[in-house]
């Protein structure tokens, strides 16, 4: 399958300080489109450092991020907004919701940076909040949502501008288990049947046994031989 | 205007705070608008003479001294004066010493001719001039006293040493002095002990041409140099600037309340606005991340503190407005801020001073919260 992320020889080194901290080590990986990809490690092992970088909200020290044949790290701050708002659905842990605003308009938020009309805004959102099975609670605000529907308020507002690419930073982490449980199921449901491809950063060997594969970092490496998810060590574990 | 509700959004996001912000704001530029309104009633007055033909000519030594009637037909005798008109400042009060207002005698034959910005009714100026007893008032003096054309009233005496029994034959329009009264320079001269007689304090001239007044001017107190009454000459706007000036330096005084009172508002507001903005560090990072550019992320960011500001402000001079319509400030401040009001142009200095305080106020905020990587802003909370 033709890679839609490849990542080449990437380093990433934050200063904190007068030290240098070496985050990402010759990172090397190829994502294919349409995969839904799990990356787990221990803390500090630079996953989430690692999905920052393929989403675009931070730039490597060394090497080249191409996605979508186009190289990100090479852009401006600018082009790079435009380039996320575009390409990039964001999923956090903790929703980011925007408290002001309900879910219709936390959902629109995305869409307001587009040319769409008011009416082509409504269609979008509406079919957004239809697909995370929330079209009943659009005027709701985030503080009358329970963790669960926060989350899948936050997955419409990923999905609303159609993006080439879902990155989702434990998106079960803040979850009790059946909300979890919704979750991955929305996620895996939107790589099966919507063909997004998705980069899921977790702790929960559960949640990694959703994904297609899970890669493995140690010390901002990849640790060998594990494109591809060992479902059956993962229960055990 | 997509991106309106939002910031109105988060103007009212944290509602005591809000509230709290416009209370101080209101109550600031209401004491800013009142101040600057005081200054701008000043400018009004000291402007009135402006751009006028006219020269005052008054004693060297000071105002209170007063020039004997004979310096009118030498000043007349100048070939630039058209007219010269006799005026004198009584000072004196309606009933109680509250009821104070600017009051005169003046030279009733030439005041029409000097004085040509005044309007008056033709019978009712022929009224006055035929009635020795006559006078003319300012209409905010009928409206504050119910007065009416023929009503008889006293005058109680200050300065000089007597109460002039006047009669109201005709009501003036100015538009600055709305509220003084003028009365026979003949009944004030004629009810002075003799050694007081034939002196006034101002002679008010008419110039043909007011390209001739600096010249004018410098040929009448050469004339009186060497007198025993010597002059100072000077024009209408100059005379009314030194009658200001003898309030003491009172325009720097209020500009100085006015500018510490901004100055605080900035302050209190930039405290504010830099919790709201340090609160929201995580929120502007999303957005940063799901495309909104750090130019755009700063505008929405100062139209919520401008908002703010200029609402807070708005009622402030809203309810200064509505609070000086409804009080006589001239009546309450005994005179001294007669034709007092909210004027246009304080209204825009003043909304247009509440903008600026959101800009001042909210630049640091905005600019830091928005400076922060998508990577650190997210990192706060997790």
């Amino acid at each position: 399958m033709e890679p839609l992320v490849e990542i080449r020889d990437v380093h990433k080194v934050y200063r904190r300080d007068q030290f240098d901290v070496p985050v990402l080590n010759g990172i090397t990986l190829a994502v294919p489109r349409g995969d839904f990809l799990a990356l787990m490690g221990p803390s500090g092992s630079g996953k989430t450092t690692l999905l920052n970088l393929i989403a675009g909200i931070d730039r490597p020290t060394r090497g080249e991020i191409v996605v979508d044949g186009r190289q990100i790290s090479r852009f401006s701050e600018s082009a790079l907004a435009g380039w996320r708002a575009r390409h990039i659905g964001f999923i956090f842990q903790m929703y980011n919701l925007i408290p002001v605003l309900n879910a219709f308009e936390n959902v629109e938020l995305p869409l307001l940076l587009t040319k769409l009309n008011k009416k082509q805004r409504r269609e979008h959102v509406e079919t957004a909040l239809r697909i995370v099975d929330l079209a009943d609670r659009m005027n709701h605000y985030p503080r009358q949502l329970s963790g669960g529907q926060e989350q899948r308020v936050a997955i419409a507002r990923a999905i609303v501008t159609d993006p080439t690419i879902l990155v989702a930073d434990e998106p079960t982490g803040d979850l009790d288990a059946k909300n979890a449980e919704e979750t991955l199921e929305l996620l895996h449901r939107l790589n099966e049947e919507f063909q997004k491809t998705i980069v899921m950063v977790t702790h929960d060997p559960k949640a990694a046994s959703r994904a297609k594969h899970a890669l493995h970092l140690e010390k901002g490496q990849l640790a060998e031989g594990h494109y591809g998810y060992d479902a059956e060590k993962a229960a055990d574990a | 205007m997509k991106f309106f509700k939002l910031v109105r959004r988060n103007i009212f996001r944290n509602r005591l705070r809000a509230f709290m912000t416009l209370a101080l704001m209101a109550v600031i530029f209401f004491f800013v608008a009142t101040l600057i309104s005081i200054l701008q009633l000043f400018d009004r007055f000291e402007d009135q003479g402006q751009g006028a033909n006219r020269l005052v000519v008054q004693s060297s030594i000071s105002l209170a001294n007063s020039l004997p009637y004979a310096y009118e037909q030498k000043l007349r005798a100048i070939p630039d004066v058209a007219d010269v008109c006799k005026m004198q400042w009584i000072g004196a009060y309606y009933k109680e010493r509250k009821n104070f207002f600017a009051n005169f005698a003046v030279d009733q034959d030439h005041m029409g001719s000097v004085f040509e910005d005044y309007r008056i009714d033709p019978a009712e100026m022929k009224a006055f001039q035929d009635d020795r007893q006559g006078c003319i008032v300012g209409p905010e003096l009928i409206k504050r006293y119910n007065w009416k054309i023929g009503d008889r009233i006293t005058l109680k005496r200050t300065i000089f040493p007597y109460d002039a029994e006047l009669t109201i034959r005709g009501v003036y329009h100015h538009p600055v002095n709305t509220a003084a009264l003028y009365y026979h320079m003949d009944y004030h001269d004629k009810a002075l002990p003799p050694q007081m007689q034939n002196h006034v304090n101002t002679f008010w001239l008419k110039i043909k041409d007011p390209s001739k007044m600096a010249a004018v001017s410098q040929e009448i107190d050469g004339m009186f140099r060497n007198s025993a009454d010597p002059t100072e000459t000077v024009t209408e706007k100059q005379f009314q600037a030194g009658f200001m000036a003898m309030m003491g330096n009172i325009k720097l005084l209020f500009g100085s309340i006015c500018t510490c009172a901004v100055f605080m508002v900035i302050l209190l507001a930039a405290i504010t606005m830099s919790i709201s903005a340090r609160e929201r560090v995580t929120e502007i990072a999303v957005l940063k991340a799901i495309g909104f550019e750090r130019p755009l992320v700063m505008t929405l960011m100062l139209a919520e503190f401008t908002l703010l500001t200029l609402l807070g402000g708005a009622i402030g001079v809203g309810v200064a407005k509505l609070a000086y319509t409804i009080i006589p400030m001239g009546q309450v401040t005994q005179g001294f801020l007669v034709g007092f009001t909210i004027f246009p142009a304080t209204m825009a200095v003043a909304l247009g001073t509440s903008i600026l305080v959101g800009l001042i106020a909210g630049g640091l905020p905005a600019i830091n919260a928005t400076r922060m990587s998508v990577v650190d802003g997210l990192r706060r909370v997790v």
